[in-house]
């Protein structure tokens, strides 16, 4: 509604009918509603947005699991051994703890592709000292297939001993 | 049924005064009632300076009678042509219409612009009809108004209502003379805005419709750049003994009906701004 002139000789106070007032008020309540309305569905919106948050790290974080665990699948469905089941160090620390006290470990490969074959180049203080190193080699839970290379028994024993290292027990 | 309640239009010219109830409802007012009591002859002098209500105790009584049918509540008083300065006026971007009005009246009004009351209506096209009326008339109509018994909570001029009108029928070319008793103003519209306007005081002696006939040409040939030819039409008081001296050249409406009152021949032009 535009406007009207007005050309009072002094400023009036309109008198407004009743039901104008209760129109206002209608109104202003209905405007008061909407706005409680919106405050709580605003709140609503905040807290699924935090849930829909919530959800995408987890998915995420899913993701992340069935690729290591399709990567894991992958190794062991190809015979290999994955390097997060047996790191190197962990390897060559339970070697280390084999060897008896007259033994010594020259050079270890680990070849992870071929199901973690170990290739051992010790060198033995005498043939006791080397056969020692094989009754412990064979007894240690994680290897397996322990196949001793040549050796000279008259001396110092120095050669290749092949294995296999086990992820699970015997 | 009035939606937003009632408001009544209480109107004082030089020979009658004019009640007039509306309802008002969403689509716009509606007439309810009207009302029209004649004024014994000068009691009232519509003018810019000095009293207008010379037989004050007659027009209180004309007024309580009109009164009495009507609501008293929300009433509009509407003065009438004659007592206003006005003039078609451009505020430039960023000032205030009624402040630019007031600057532009200021100058030639008969008193000082401290003791006016200044309001403007929307011509459109960026224009606005500017008004000034001395604040001592006002009080002398509103005085009487109120020993009347009305509420009056606004005060309207006659012209203004009847230009406001105008403009909203938004047609096209058209030179329009809305009549009071005592003055008159001539507009020029076009499609819902003012283009030009005159306001001054009648001659009614013998020959004013041939008179009203020449300034609404020029007017219009002014307005429209040459072409006088564009439909006239005359509304107000004595406006139906005036139409058939238009001659050719009258608009269509201009004997269209039009709000009459329900006793005497005059018609209330500032009724036409009112009612939808």
């Amino acid at each position: 509604m535009t406007r009207q002139p007005d050309f009072s000789s002094a400023p009036r106070t309109s008198r407004v009918p009743l039901f104008q007032h209760l129109a206002l008020a209608a109104c202003a309540l209905v405007a008061i509603a909407a706005a409680v309305l919106a405050y709580q569905a605003r709140g609503e919106a905040h807290a699924a947005t935090r849930r829909l948050a919530e959800v995408s790290r987890e998915v995420d974080a899913a993701k992340g699991r069935v690729q290591a665990l399709e990567a894991r699948a992958r190794v062991a469905g190809a015979g290999m051994l994955a390097p997060e089941d047996a790191p190197p160090a962990r390897i060559v620390a339970e070697v280390a703890s084999l060897l008896p006290d007259d033994v010594r470990l020259e050079r270890i490969a680990i070849d992870y592709r071929r199901g973690g074959v170990l290739e051992l180049l010790v060198v033995a203080h005498d043939a006791r000292a080397w056969d020692r190193l094989l009754q412990q080699l064979e007894a240690a839970p994680r290897i397996r297939e322990v196949e001793p290379g040549p050796e000279a028994r008259a001396a110092e024993v120095r050669s290749l001993v092949r294995a296999r290292w086990a992820t699970g027990p015997r | 049924m009035p939606l937003l309640g009632t408001r009544t239009y209480l109107a004082v010219d030089a020979s009658s005064v004019t009640a007039a109830e509306l309802g008002e409802t969403v689509k716009g007012q509606r007439l309810r009632t009207l009302a029209h009591e004649p004024l014994p002859q000068g009691a009232v002098t519509p003018g810019p300076l000095g009293p207008n209500l010379v037989a004050t105790d007659a027009v209180r009584a004309a007024l309580a009678r009109v009164l009495r049918g009507v609501g008293r509540a929300r009433v509009t008083l509407v003065l009438p042509d004659g007592v206003a300065r006005m003039a078609l006026v451009e505020p430039p971007r960023g000032v205030l219409a009624r402040d630019y009005v007031r600057y532009r009246l200021a100058a030639s009004l008969p008193w000082s612009a401290a003791e006016g009351v200044f309001d403007t209506l929307d011509a459109g096209s960026g224009r606005v009809v500017g008004a000034a009326v001395r604040r001592a008339t006002v009080a002398e109509y509103e005085q009487a108004a109120s020993a009347a018994g009305a509420n009056v909570e606004q005060v309207h001029l006659a012209p203004l209502l009847g230009l406001a009108g105008l403009l909203r029928e938004r047609r096209g070319d058209e030179a329009h003379a809305l009549l009071g008793d005592v003055a008159m103003c001539l507009a020029f519209v076009r499609e819902g805005a003012i283009l030009a306007l005159r306001s001054r005081r009648r001659d009614r002696s013998r020959g004013e419709a041939s008179r009203l006939r020449a300034e609404l040409v020029r007017l219009a040939a002014q307005a429209a750049n040459g072409n006088g030819s564009v439909p006239l039409a005359v509304t107000g008081s004595d406006a139906p003994g005036l139409r058939p001296d238009l001659g050719a050249g009258a608009a269509a409406n201009a004997t269209a009906p039009v709000p009459t009152l329900e006793r005497g021949a005059a018609e209330a032009s500032w009724l036409l701004g009112l009612v939808t």
